[in-house]
């Protein structure tokens, strides 16, 4: 069998406009994710029963299912439940938030707790706002001590984003697969594209475990 | 919302869903099976003295871990055939492919906890005679396995859900068979309100169990 590689270079301008839209994709659900997963983490966190309950259910049953299963529910039925037509976009930018949302949330959940009692107890005795407790103390430590298992979370983000396929949204995902059944050169095309993912997650990964090292250095001090 | 829910049509094909369902379990417990087992192997393989194992070993484990497994499986469905001029069942494929991107999860967890074996333990094996192979059955295996048990069983479950992509290249799992029953009752909602709740069904209990694991570690430690 022969390879003919140069086959996914003349299609590169169609793979390049996958790889913006996943990009994206992924910036935009990493960024309305985070604050989501920071807000849920708070009402999960909270001593009010309404937020707890409801912010649990919301984590632990996208925690629990395939985020394909995720997708296809909200491409195809949260547009009959509202009654609006939702663009493709539109539909992968809330599922995938709602899914960032969920896991960012246990990240944030793990690092409020690390937040020290005493620190909160002197934020009363300085008589701080809760609103300023939450933004200038608990807020700055969260998000430091969580920020290596945000960004694995990005990248995993990143790498699910490619689900979005499945539901003809045309990411690099579903324009390499369009190519490869084409050109009948799956080998050539899916392997560019998979190179083209660990081309971009593999520098990020090794990113996060020098972050990792770092961060707990300066919390060892 | 003018929608009238009809679950009744869903469950009227109760059948093909929990086939869909043993499948599903059947593509998880064998994944793990090989991701347990292979992942110890390419662990220790990972942290081999010699860089021309190591590096392929590396190399496997990096490429599965940062490529999306939706690509993973496609490549397997698609390639593997062509390359290697092998057919085997779509199940097997689907296993395989599962299970080789388990396995390269797993092996990460494993070398975190075999790192942390203490020296002194494999010292201890090497003055009572013990012999390699003796030393990571009796020593490392157990206290890895022990110490890693959080993250493999999470990374089992994570399997579990990954599973539904097979759907995509047409294994009748779970999810492909929602999505079949969905087109041809024409009741989206419902069924895949059902499959969402099969599969949470599942993996809840487990993730539960994890923390279980984890809190009582914690406590243990304190």
């Amino acid at each position: 069998m022969t390879f003919d590689f140069a086959i996914v270079l003349k299609f590169q301008h169609a793979l390049l406009l996958g790889l913006w839209t996943t990009l994206k994709l992924t910036l935009i659900c990493i960024l309305l994710g985070c604050i989501l997963g920071f807000l849920v983490a708070l009402a999960r966190t909270s001593k009010n029963a309404i937020l707890r309950g409801p912010s649990s259910v919301y984590v632990e049953f996208f925690r629990g299912t395939p985020v394909l299963v995720q997708l296809f529910w909200i491409f195809f039925c949260l547009p009959l439940v509202l009654g609006v037509e939702l663009s493709n976009m539109a539909s992968g930018v809330i599922a995938l938030t709602l899914y960032m949302g969920a896991i960012s949330s246990e990240t944030f959940r793990a690092s409020l707790k690390s937040v020290g009692r005493e620190q909160l107890d002197a934020c009363v005795a300085l008589g701080l706002s809760p609103w300023a407790r939450t933004a200038n103390v608990v807020l700055p430590q969260a998000v430091l001590r969580a920020a290596p298992t945000l960004l694995s979370n990005c990248i995993s983000l990143f790498k699910e984003s490619a689900l979005v396929s499945a539901v003809g949204m045309a990411d690099l995902m579903f324009v390499g697969q369009n190519i490869s059944n084409n050109t009948a050169r799956p080998i050539e095309v899916l392997t560019a594209v998979a190179l083209i993912y660990f081309v971009i997650a593999f520098p990020l990964t090794r990113a996060v475990t020098v972050i990792e090292q770092r961060i707990l250095k300066r919390l060892a001090v | 919302m003018n929608y009238s829910f009809d679950f009744a049509s869903v469950f009227r094909n109760f059948g093909p869903l929990w086939d869909g369902l043993l499948v599903t379990v059947e593509l998880t417990i064998a994944a793990n099976a090989i991701g347990l087992t292979l992942g110890f192997g390419l662990a220790l393989l990972v942290m081999s003295r010699f860089a021309v194992i190591r590096l392929p070993v590396t190399l496997f484990i990096e490429f599965f871990r940062c490529t999306p497994a939706i690509i993973q499986i496609v490549w397997f469905f698609y390639c593997v055939p062509m390359l290697f001029n092998v057919f085997l069942g779509s199940v097997t494929m689907g296993i395989l492919a599962l299970g080789l991107n388990l396995a390269a999860f797993n092996a990460e967890a494993y070398r975190a906890s075999i790192q942390a074996v203490p020296r002194e333990q494999l010292d201890a094996g090497v003055a009572l005679g013990l012999n390699p192979f003796q030393r990571i059955l009796y020593i490392v295996l157990p206290t890895a396995v022990r110490n890693s048990m959080p993250v493999l069983l999470t990374n089992g479950i994570g399997i579990f859900q990954q599973s539904a992509l097979v759907a995509i290249v047409a294994v009748q799992d779970l999810m492909y068979q929602g999505k079949t029953l969905a087109t041809q009752t024409y009741r989206p909602i419902e069924t895949f309100t059902i499959v969402a709740l099969f599969y949470f069904a599942v993996s809840f209990p487990v993730s539960q169990v994890v923390g279980y694991l984890e809190r009582r570690r914690e406590a243990l430690a304190s």
